[in-house]
């Protein structure tokens, strides 16, 4: 029974128990993000590539810290502060296998609710209220992209607003889950970044 | 070519071409940089003018997609027409930018002379020379090239023409973006590459 088919009291007491439990498994998982940006020793989006990432020796918390923070800040810029994102759900999404495949960790990431709670004026910042694949699609264009330290904060703008622009096209790619589909995106687009 | 006047008779803004490592020929097709530009240019151009332009970074990465895309629809297979479809892509820009108006003036041009394009249309003014400025810095880069203007650019009869037509049928801006750059456009097709060779080679 959903919580407003209780009566009062009794609505009132399960949406405070949800509440809680909900803001346990935030908690816990901002303090994985803020282990995880410890050992990165930095709170803006690194400026590694995901073939550095899969390179490296804690591949799996290096990109789940990435896509973590870079992901806060797409958000932001998309005008949705607010919604959440786990890190613990990247880390399990790059886990689940074809790590090397950005496509694959795309659905991957979506299929792990990486960003999750969004609400439909989030959502409808963005064309055909496609937040949360776009938002996926513009780190994964980003972490491909070939940037430097000091281009690396306008090129996740720059892969944020390329995300937006083809809204349409990466919503239908995600929604039908077709890796191909979203593979030849990528493709396309990572050198204009 | 009629009287054509150097690109550097007109306000330059060479600090409002960003710093890069890469040929300019591939930093135009990063969004990045194609943004840094269009910011600096619309904010000297704001200074010159004296207006303050808004520019909406959404509707510019729209542009830029779409004008990627277009460019791949045309690109020729003959490289020997590289540098006339260099030339080129620099209209489909201006037409993609005036289609969408990704820049808002947000108020009249108070130092500009009251019978100027800049006075008449700051915006269309603001995204003209910035397509010039970048073609005549791309040109100037990868063929020694220095870029002509044509004196039809002093001319309001040509803005208001340019204006008026485009808001009908945006393709009209690159007629007049190769038209003062001392070409003669295909005004039946002015967007179409192969329209233009042909009315060149006539």
């Amino acid at each position: 029974m959903a919580i407003e088919g209780l009566p009062k009291p009794a609505a009132d007491i399960a949406g405070a128990v949800l509440r809680e439990v909900s803001g346990i498994a935030r908690n816990v998982d901002d303090f994985a993000s803020g282990l995880a940006k410890t050992v990165l020793g930095a709170d803006e989006p690194p400026a590694v590539t995901l073939d550095n990432l899969a390179a490296g020796q804690a591949a799996e918390a290096e990109f789940g810290a990435a896509v973590y923070v870079a992901l806060r800040s797409v958000l932001r810029r998309l005008g949705a502060p607010g919604v959440f994102v786990s890190e613990a759900a990247a880390r399990r999404a790059y886990v689940a296998g074809g790590a090397a495949d950005p496509a694959t960790l795309t659905v991957n990431l979506l299929e792990a609710r990486v960003v999750r709670g969004t609400t439909a004026a989030e959502a409808a910042r963005v064309p055909g209220s496609a937040l949360e694949p776009v938002a996926i699609f513009a780190v994964l264009l980003w972490l491909q992209s070939t940037r430097s330290e000091d281009e690396n904060e306008d090129a996740l703008d720059a892969a944020t607003d390329l995300a937006v622009a083809l809204a349409a096209e990466v919503d239908r790619a995600c929604a039908a889950r077709d890796t191909a589909r979203i593979t030849a995106l990528y493709a396309r687009y990572v050198a204009h970044v | 070519m009629r009287g054509m006047s150097r690109m550097s008779d007109l306000p330059p803004h060479p600090e409002a071409i960003p710093a890069t490592n890469e040929p300019l020929r591939i930093a135009v097709r990063r969004l990045r940089w194609f943004k840094q530009a269009f910011q600096r240019h619309v904010e000297a151009y704001g200074r010159d003018l004296g207006c303050a332009f808004e520019v909406d970074e959404a509707k510019l990465a729209a542009v830029f997609v779409r004008w990627l895309e277009a460019i791949e629809r045309q690109k020729p297979a003959d490289k020997s027409q590289r540098r006339a479809f260099f030339e080129f892509a620099a209209a489909l820009m201006l037409r993609e930018l005036v289609t969408d108006m990704p820049v808002k003036a947000a108020g009249p041009a108070t130092r500009a002379k009251p019978d100027s394009a800049a006075a008449f249309w700051p915006e269309g003014y603001c995204c003209t020379m910035f397509c010039v400025s970048v073609h005549s810095a791309a040109m100037a880069q990868e063929f020694h090239a220095q870029t002509e203007i044509d004196p039809a650019i002093d001319d309001l009869r040509h803005w208001w023409s340019f204006r008026e037509n485009a808001r009908q049928d945006a393709s009209f801006s690159a007629g007049f973006l190769q038209m003062i750059l001392g070409h003669q456009p295909n005004w039946l097709f002015p967007d179409v590459f192969r329209a233009r060779l042909e009315q060149e080679t006539r």
